[in-house]
Order: C-alpha cells, then sequence, then structure tokens
C-alpha cells in the first residue's frame, strides 16, 4: 500500500503498512467505556482520500476510511500467522491450488439492509480489473492471479466490447447468493492473502448504475464513479458508515447497525485531514484530536514532557528502507563494491541521530513481526574495515567512487537522512562523495530510466505478511518498477517463481530464505531501516493495539473494538 | 479649414445616440468596463497557453510517485487512455480549449470522478471569505495606522507603528502563524484550564477565524501603513496642505478630505494585487490552520500534476486578478479627477 508522505520526514510511498505491536507492549487494558454520547474518537487522517471507491484506494490514509466502511473476504490474524473469517465464513482451496470457493456469511448486509451477495464480490472485482477504470491495485495482485486476467495488459480500455469480452472470460462467479468462487492462473499459496485487501472489497451495482443515471457501458470511467461521491450512495458492507464528508477537512464515521457482528461502541469516528504535523500536535495537546502520528521534530518535546510521554507508543510497521545500487553501471555492476558500501553504514548511529531512535535498524529484507524475518545473515553488518578490503580487493580507485552522486528527493527528511550516509560513506571508506538533489518527480523519471548511481532511502511496506508481496520486488521482470537497480542474481527468480506458486509452506519458507540471503549477500540492496511509528493517543483511548488485531494505527486502523474509557 | 480626407474621425460611423452616450461620464466609463472585460479573453487565452506549455515540459508524468513502487507500465497505459493523454499534445489542447468555451474544466487526475469545477467551488468560498475578512482588516488598520504615524512623524507614536511594521513584514507568516497557534492555543489552554482559547486548526465561522485572519493581513496591514505613511508625508509638504492648515481648517477636515485622497491614490493601486493574493489563498496559512482552501487545493495539484486542476485554478486566479486591476483602474477615476479612460 502507498504509505501517506509528509507526515514522516521520509518520502516513502508504497505497501500496505502493517503496524504489529511487539509482545503486545501497547495494549491498553479494558475499563469502564464512556457512556454513548461521550464515544467520540477524533484521529489525525493527514490526507483526504481521493476515492471513496475501495477498489481506487492505494494509500494508507483511503484504506483508513475503506476498511472500516467496506469489509473483504478475509481478515490477517492478530498474530499474522494465518488469515480469519471476515466477510466470508470460510473458505475451500480444490486440490490442485486453482479454485477458491469463499462461502459467504449469511446473516451479512449492507448499511441499507441490503444482504450481501456473492455476486456483489463479482461486481466488485470485475471493476477492479476492468481496465477502463485502471485501479492502480489490479497489477500484480489481481492480474498475476485470477484466471484470465493476464490479458488485463493486451485489452484496450476504450473498446467495451473487447473489454466485456475480457471481463466475461475472468475466473469469477457466484454459483448462488452465498457462494464466491475465483479461478486461479496458477497455483498461489500467497492467495488468501490477497483476499484480504481492501481493494477487494463487494460493490453494489444497483447503487452504482442508479447513480450514474442507467446501465452504462463498461468503457465509461466517469459514471462508474459517481456512486463514491456521494455518502447517500456509498453503502458499505463494513462495521461503519460515512455519515459526512468535508472536503479536505474531515469524514465522519458512525456505526452500521446493519453489520453482521453488531453496532460497535464508538458512536462516532472523525477523520480529520490535517496535513501539518505541527497543527496536528497543537491539537493533540488542546484535546481537538484524541490521536496522532508525532512529527520527528517533536519526538524530543514528546519524551521530555511527563505527560505527554505517558501518552507515546512505538509501534513497529511492517516497512524496510533501503538505498539502491544501479548495478547496470561501473564499478557497482561488482557486487563487492555494493557490499562494501552496504558495511559502511552505521545503522544504530543512523537510527539514534537521524530519526531519534524511532525506527530500528535491519540489515535483511523481511521485518520483524512477519513470517520469514530473520536476520542471522551478517553479511551487510557494519564494518569499515572489511568494507575498505572489499574495495581493494575489487580495484577499484578513490576517484572512480567519488564521481558516483547519491540521487536524493528535495524533502528536508530525505536530505538530512541522505547526508549522514554520504558522511558515513565518506569517513568509513576515505571517499569524498556527494549528494545530488532533485525534485521528487525528476528523480522519479531518472529512476525508471536508470539514470543514477546510487538512490534511496526507498522501501517497501507489507500489503498483507506473506513473503510473496516482498520477493516478487526484485525479480528480473520486474525492473524499474521499485526494483531500480536491477541487478542480475543467479537462481533468484526460479527461486521466487517456484516458491510463489508451490503450495506447501514450509517449502516456501525455505525457498524464500535462501531468496532473502541471494539479496543479502549479492547486496541488491543496502538494507538500512525498519520504520516503526510513534503516535500519541489519550489516556481514555481504548484500543487493542495488537499483536496486530487488524488493528493498525493511523491510516490503517479499524475501528470497530476500539471505544472510549470514563474519563 | 483644412480636411484630411480618407479618414473619418473617431466614432464618426456609429450612430449619434451612441456618440453621445459615450461623450458622457458614466458612457465612457461603461464602454471602459466593457472593452476591459473582452481583453480579458485574450489574456485568458495566453495563460491557458503558458501553463499548458510549462505543465507538459516539466519532467515526469502525473502517473510518477514520489517513492516506493511505481504503477506498472500496464496501469499507466490504461490511465492515459482514461484521461486522453494518449493524444497528441495538440489535439489535447484544442479539446481543452473546446471544454473550456462550454464550461467544462474536466475531470481532476487526483480526486477520482471529482470535476474541477466541483472542487474549486468546495475550496474557493472558505478562501474568499477568509481573504475578504483580512482585506477588510488591512484597509482600515493599515491605513490608519499609516496616517498616524505621518502625522506624528518623529514621535514615540510613529516609531512604535512602524516598528510593528519592520517586525510585522520581517517575520514570514508561517512563523507568525506557528507562534500565534503556540500563544493563543497551546499555552493559552494550558493557563485558563481550557476555558479560553482560539482553535488553531480547521474552518468555521467563529473564533476558528481570528488566527488565519489575523496571520493573513498582518504583512500586508504592515506593507500598506508603510506605503500610506510615505506617501502621506509626501502630501503634507505639498502647498495646498500648507494653504488648507493656514487658513485655519480643522484637522479632520484637512485629513480626510486634503490629505487623504491625495496620498491613498498609490495605495490602492497596491490594494488591487493585495485583494487578488488574498483571495486566492495562501497556502501557508490554509496548511498550518488546516483550511480546506483553494490556496492548498493547488499547489497539491501542481505537485501531483493534476493537469485539469492546474489550469482550472490558474484560470480562475487570472480572472480575480484581472478583475481586482480593473477595479482599481475604476476606484482612479473617483479618487483623480485627472485620470481619463482610454
Amino acid at each position: 500500500m502507498q504509505v501517506r508522505t509528509g507526515i514522516r520526514a521520509l518520502a516513502l510511498a508504497s505497501a500496505g503498512i502493517f503496524v504489529v505491536s511487539a509482545c503486545g507492549t501497547s495494549t491498553t487494558t479494558g475499563g469502564t467505556p464512556a457512556s454513548p454520547d461521550k464515544q467520540i474518537y477524533r484521529v489525525n487522517d493527514g490526507t483526504e482520500p481521493n476515492s471513496y471507491d475501495p477498489g481506487q484506494e492505494t494509500y494508507t490514509y483511503e484504506a483508513a476510511v475503506g476498511r472500516n466502511v467496506f469489509e473483504p473476504l478475509l481478515t490477517p490474524k492478530s498474530d499474522l500467522s494465518d488469515v480469519q473469517p471476515a466477510a466470508a465464513e470460510k473458505y475451500d482451496v480444490s486440490s490442485d491450488g486453482l479454485t477458491y470457493t469463499f462461502h459467504l456469511r449469511t446473516n451479512a448486509k449492507w448499511s441499507d439492509g441490503q444482504p450481501v451477495k456473492g455476486a456483489d464480490f463479482v461486481y466488485g472485482w470485475k471493476r477492479l480489473l476492468n481496465p477502463a477504470l485502471a485501479a492502480g491495485y489490479v497489477d500484480p495482485f489481481f492480474d498475476g492471479t485470477v484466471a484470465g486476467a493476464q490479458n488485463y495488459g493486451s485489452t484496450d480500455p476504450a473498446n467495451q466490447s473487447a473489454v466485456d469480452s475480457f471481463l466475461q472470460g475472468l475466473g469469477l462467479s457466484a454459483p448462488d447468493d452465498h457462494t464466491f468462487v475465483v479461478k486461479l492462473q496458477h497455483p498461489a499459496a500467497y492467495f488468501k492473502w490477497v483476499a484480504t485487501l481492501w481493494v477487494g472489497a463487494p460493490i453494489r451495482q444497483d447503487i452504482v448504475e442508479k447513480a450514474g443515471g442507467g446501465a452504462f457501458p463498461s468503457t465509461d470511467a466517469t459514471k462508474a464513479e459517481v456512486w463514491a461521491q456521494s455518502k447517500d450512495t456509498i453503502i458499505g458492507n463494513g462495521p461503519f458508515k460515512i455519515s459526512e464528508i468535508v472536503s479536505k477537512d474531515h469524514v465522519t464515521l458512525v456505526p452500521n447497525n446493519n453489520y453482521w457482528g453488531g453496532g460497535s461502541k464508538l458512536q462516532q469516528v472523525v477523520l480529520d485531514f490535517i496535513a501539518d504535523g505541527n497543527t496536528a500536535f497543537s491539537d493533540y495537546k488542546t484535546g481537538a484530536l484524541d490521536q496522532i502520528n508525532v512529527p520527528i521534530a517533536d519526538v524530543t518535546v514528546v519524551r521530555g514532557d511527563p505527560n505527554l510521554s505517558k501518552e507515546a507508543h512505538l509501534l513497529p510497521e511492517l516497512t524496510v528502507f533501503w538505498m539502491t545500487y544501479n548495478t547496470k553501471k561501473a564499478p557497482l555492476d561488482n557486487a563487492d563494491v555494493r557490499m562494501a558500501f552496504s558495511k559502511a553504514i552505521d545503522r544504530d548511529k543512523l537510527v539514534n541521530d537521524v530519526e531519534h531512535g524511532t525506527d530500528k535498524a535491519i540489515e535483511s529484507f523481511f521485518p520483524r513481526g512477519m513470517n520469514g524475518y530473520d536476520d542471522s545473515d551478517k553479511a551487510q553488518s557494519f564494518d569499515p574495515t572489511a568494507a575498505k578490503a572489499l574495495l581493494q580487493k575489487a580495484g577499484v580507485t578513490a576517484d572512480q567512487l567519488n564521481k558516483l552522486k547519491l540521487l536524493t528527493r528535495n524533502t528536508t527528511g530525505n536530505k538530512t537522512l541522505n547526508q549522514f550516509i554520504v558522511d558515513q560513506w565518506n569517513t568509513n571508506l576515505g571517499l569524498n562523495m556527494s549528494l545530488d538533489v532533485i525534485d521528487s518527480k525528476t528523480v522519479t523519471r531518472n529512476i525508471r530510466k536508470g539514470q543514477f548511481d546510487i538512490y534511496g532511502p526507498d522501501g517497501w511496506g507489507a500489503d498483507y505478511p506473506d513473503q510473496q508481496d516482498w520477493a516478487d520486488i526484485f525479480t528480473s521482470t520486474s525492473c524499474h518498477g521499485l526494483n531500480f537497480g536491477c541487478p542480475t542474481l543467479a537462481g533468484y527468480d526460479d527461486l521466487v517463481q517456484k516458491a510463489d506458486t508451490e503450495v506447501n509452506q514450509t517449502q516456501r519458507n525455505t525457498d524464500y530464505a535462501q531468496a532473502q540471503k541471494i539479496l543479502i549477500d549479492q547486496a541488491a540492496v543496502g538494507f538500512i531501516f525498519q520504520q516503526y511509528e510513534y503516535d500519541l493517543w489519550k489516556p481514555y483511548v481504548h484500543i487493542i493495539n495488537g499483536p496486530f488485531d487488524d488493528e493498525y494505527l493511523p491510516g490503517d486502523q479499524q475501528y470497530k473494538n476500539a471505544y472510549i474509557l470514563q474519563h | 479649414m483644412a480636411v484630411i480626407a480618407g479618414r473619418p474621425t473617431r466614432g464618426a460611423l456609429l450612430p449619434p445616440w451612441f456618440t453621445a452616450f459615450t461623450g458622457t461620464r458614466g458612457g465612457a466609463l461603461a464602454i471602459f468596463v466593457v472593452r476591459r472585460i473582452l481583453w480579458m479573453i485574450p489574456v485568458v487565452f495566453f495563460v491557458i497557453v503558458i501553463t499548458f506549455v510549462l505543465m507538459h515540459l516539466a519532467p515526469g508524468s502525473p502517473w510518477d510517485k514520489n517513492g516506493g513502487r511505481q504503477l506498472s507500465q500496464t496501469v499507466i497505459n490504461n490511465l492515459n487512455v482514461k484521461y486522453g493523454l494518449d493524444k497528441p499534445v495538440v489535439y489535447q489542447f484544442g479539446l481543452y480549449l473546446w471544454n473550456v468555451v462550454h464550461f467544462d474544466f474536466g475531470f481532476s487526475y487526483q480526486y477520482e470522478g471529482k470535476t474541477v469545477t466541483t472542487l474549486i467551488g468546495e475550496g474557493w468560498p472558505y478562501t474568499a471569505i477568509l481573504g475578504s475578512l483580512a482585506f477588510l482588516l488591512i484597509v482600515p488598520v493599515g491605513v490608519g495606522l499609516g496616517v498616524i504615524a505621518a502625522l506624528r512623524q518623529n514621535t514615540r507614536v510613529d516609531y512604535a507603528t512602524m516598528g510593528f511594521a519592520t517586525v510585522a513584514a520581517s517575520f514570514p507568516n508561517f512563523v507568525i502563524g506557528a507562534m500565534m497557534v503556540v500563544l493563543f492555543s497551546v499555552l493559552l489552554y494550558q493557563w485558563t484550564g481550557g476555558q479560553f482559547y482560539l482553535p488553531s486548526s480547521n474552518f468555521g465561522l467563529d473564533d476558528h477565524l481570528v488566527l488565519p485572519v489575523v496571520t493573513l493581513a498582518l504583512l500586508p496591514i504592515a506593507y500598506t501603513a508603510r506605503l500610506t505613511r510615505a506617501s502621506t508625508l509626501e502630501t503634507l509638504r505639498q502647498d495646498y496642505i500648507r494653504t488648507a492648515w493656514a487658513k485655519g481648517l480643522p484637522e479632520r477636515l484637512v485629513v480626510f478630505k486634503h490629505i487623504l485622497k491625495n496620498s491613498l491614490i498609490p495605495v490602492v493601486t497596491t490594494l488591487g494585487p493585495t485583494f487578488a493574493f488574498l483571495v486566492t489563498g495562501s497556502v501557508i496559512v490554509e496548511t498550518v490552520f488546516n483550511i480546506p482552501g483553494i490556496g492548498r487545493a493547488f499547489v497539491t495539484s501542481v505537485e501531483s500534476y493534476d493537469y485539469p486542476m492546474i489550469l482550472g485554478t490558474t484560470v480562475l486566479f487570472s480572472i480575480v486578478i484581472a478583475v481586482a486591476n480593473l477595479i482599481v483602474d475604476i476606484a482612479y477615476v473617483f479618487i483623480d479627477p485627472r485620470v481619463r479612460l482610454t
């Protein structure tokens, strides 16, 4: 999922930030809930969702609304070990691993009281895969799995008959009102996780068509989105519904009393769109907000304040940042040179000096808290002496290396961090390198074309806690999506391909572990740190914050089990 | 009398009632206004041309993300078709003009399924209210301080006023805004135990307006005060003012009738652009106080290459500025009888 930018100093926009709580440290113990008129929870969502159509949502601040108003088939278990039922009561997988049958809850209702049907999922998923609607999250999660969707890229979105026959040919069906069947292109053990994505929500055809003024052609992208413009037509199957949208200001959620799990204790959730972290911090101090993400500049203020420090919580996210080396360019085509750079960064000093200890150093790929985390490979560990030896072994001169520039996006956070990293390289490797700071859009254009030496920090946040969501990033076929350095890694593609289509979980874990080892040992990228969320919330807010019980923090939070305590 | 052959005198071919109308002061003014409004059409056209060209020259595309995983080429191709970006640029430009003539400003790229007209309609009222209120504060306070300082030149009043103006003009408004939030929201909230404080964010037609309006007005007040002072000092040295004093006119009459009317001409010149600047929104004030106005919407649209939104707001801004300048020109007629409309 795309991570909001701006709140945190770093500009990362990537996959779904899963907030996990290690050892359940931040769980607020229960207490007496306050009276219903006090069950109002105000949080800062940072930015207004670009869409209230779950299929079009790609950022955390959008899913914050989407996950609460709509409910997908499945949802992750609290310990991230597996999925658990959500809109689907249970699911079966055929023995060949190609057919997923989801049995929907018979008592599930939409917020307008209509029953949730299998056909609603078929319609929702076909909208998602409609090329004319160009949903950002369709690739690779859906066009890479659903049978028939491999033709997504070759279907002309302007040609109605081509789009219609493509949608007809998809392996999506509803044999009866309470069953939704998905046929896959190939066995994919991770497909159960795809079914947890907020974009795979059911959508009501009758409402979409009524809002659009009657049935419309599949190529009409404008009429298809009319329903998502008004709270009256945003009918969802989730625990909340939207009661008010004030554009650029806030959106208010109220309980959906038709939800199968019953109405929630919270009577109102107000998500404010405050872009400026300092403004949100002031609002928190005056009680206008109950929960915020602390701006990096205010971390020391919070720590030094006797009251605020008690309300602060540090929560790990499934997000890892790294430095990208352009492996198509000498001398970075040499793995020893890349490893030397990776070994010359003191990551602990970095997270303490630059991030005030709100992030944690990492030298491997899969983050802590997720299946596959393994930090036993120390190949990229900080060791200036070994790093210098590697450079000597590679036979590169300081002159060659000094010409390399660290491409940096023009934001304060990125500049501070990269300056620190260049200083580390200069000190530890005896170099005289410098930053190349340019505006963000130009940086994106350059890295997509492979016009850079070293670029960072860039990273990934999990959409779901399965290694497939991560390992696919560095396959040679996915160059220039996030794999900007495009390294040639012997055996990596085969391992990942095998693990992606393998059904046996133990075998998958082994293969992904080996794939991770290749990334680390070849210094495909230099892993730096795992991102944590540093949040404040009032002591009277009861959040079952994990470990990871769907209750992610701002942006990814589900509010159905949260409530306000008597105070 | 010698007659120059060939060319009729201006307006000779027009019906007599028309020349009679344009001959009057009111008639001349009406013609002037109509002509200036018609001139706005080519102005807006060139604004569109320049914005369109610059937008498309800027590196990168609307679908590039500021970090993280980029959209796949398949999705980008579909997006281009969805928003007509797969067509040649010249065709896109022609289509845009055609739509603008029909008052269709297109769909935003950022906000799925929302038209630019809707987005401007959502944001501009907030900005316009804030800007107008700030303007209403600037004129009396700025001009008042300037006149007082000039009349009491080189006294403590003068030094205090100009000291304030220098400080207010030197501090950028994000600093002033942040300081006022800390003082009037956070600290006041803590000192009074939550009894009395000014809200530091969001928009509401109540005490929410105080901090943003003051922050927005402070710099123009300082500027207007300095300008008024300088121009009043100059007017004070004129012979006719000395005459007015000499013949024993009361101070009130001298100041309002003789001094102000003349010293305000340069001030009025700047008030037009100031008004236009205020109602088109301040990004910083809107961000610091979290106001859902058009200024912030414009900047986000530029950052994300939301072409239709950039064009729509630019067109709106150019019309607002043109109208503000027109009003200033009309105001001259009433302030300075020497001004002739052409």
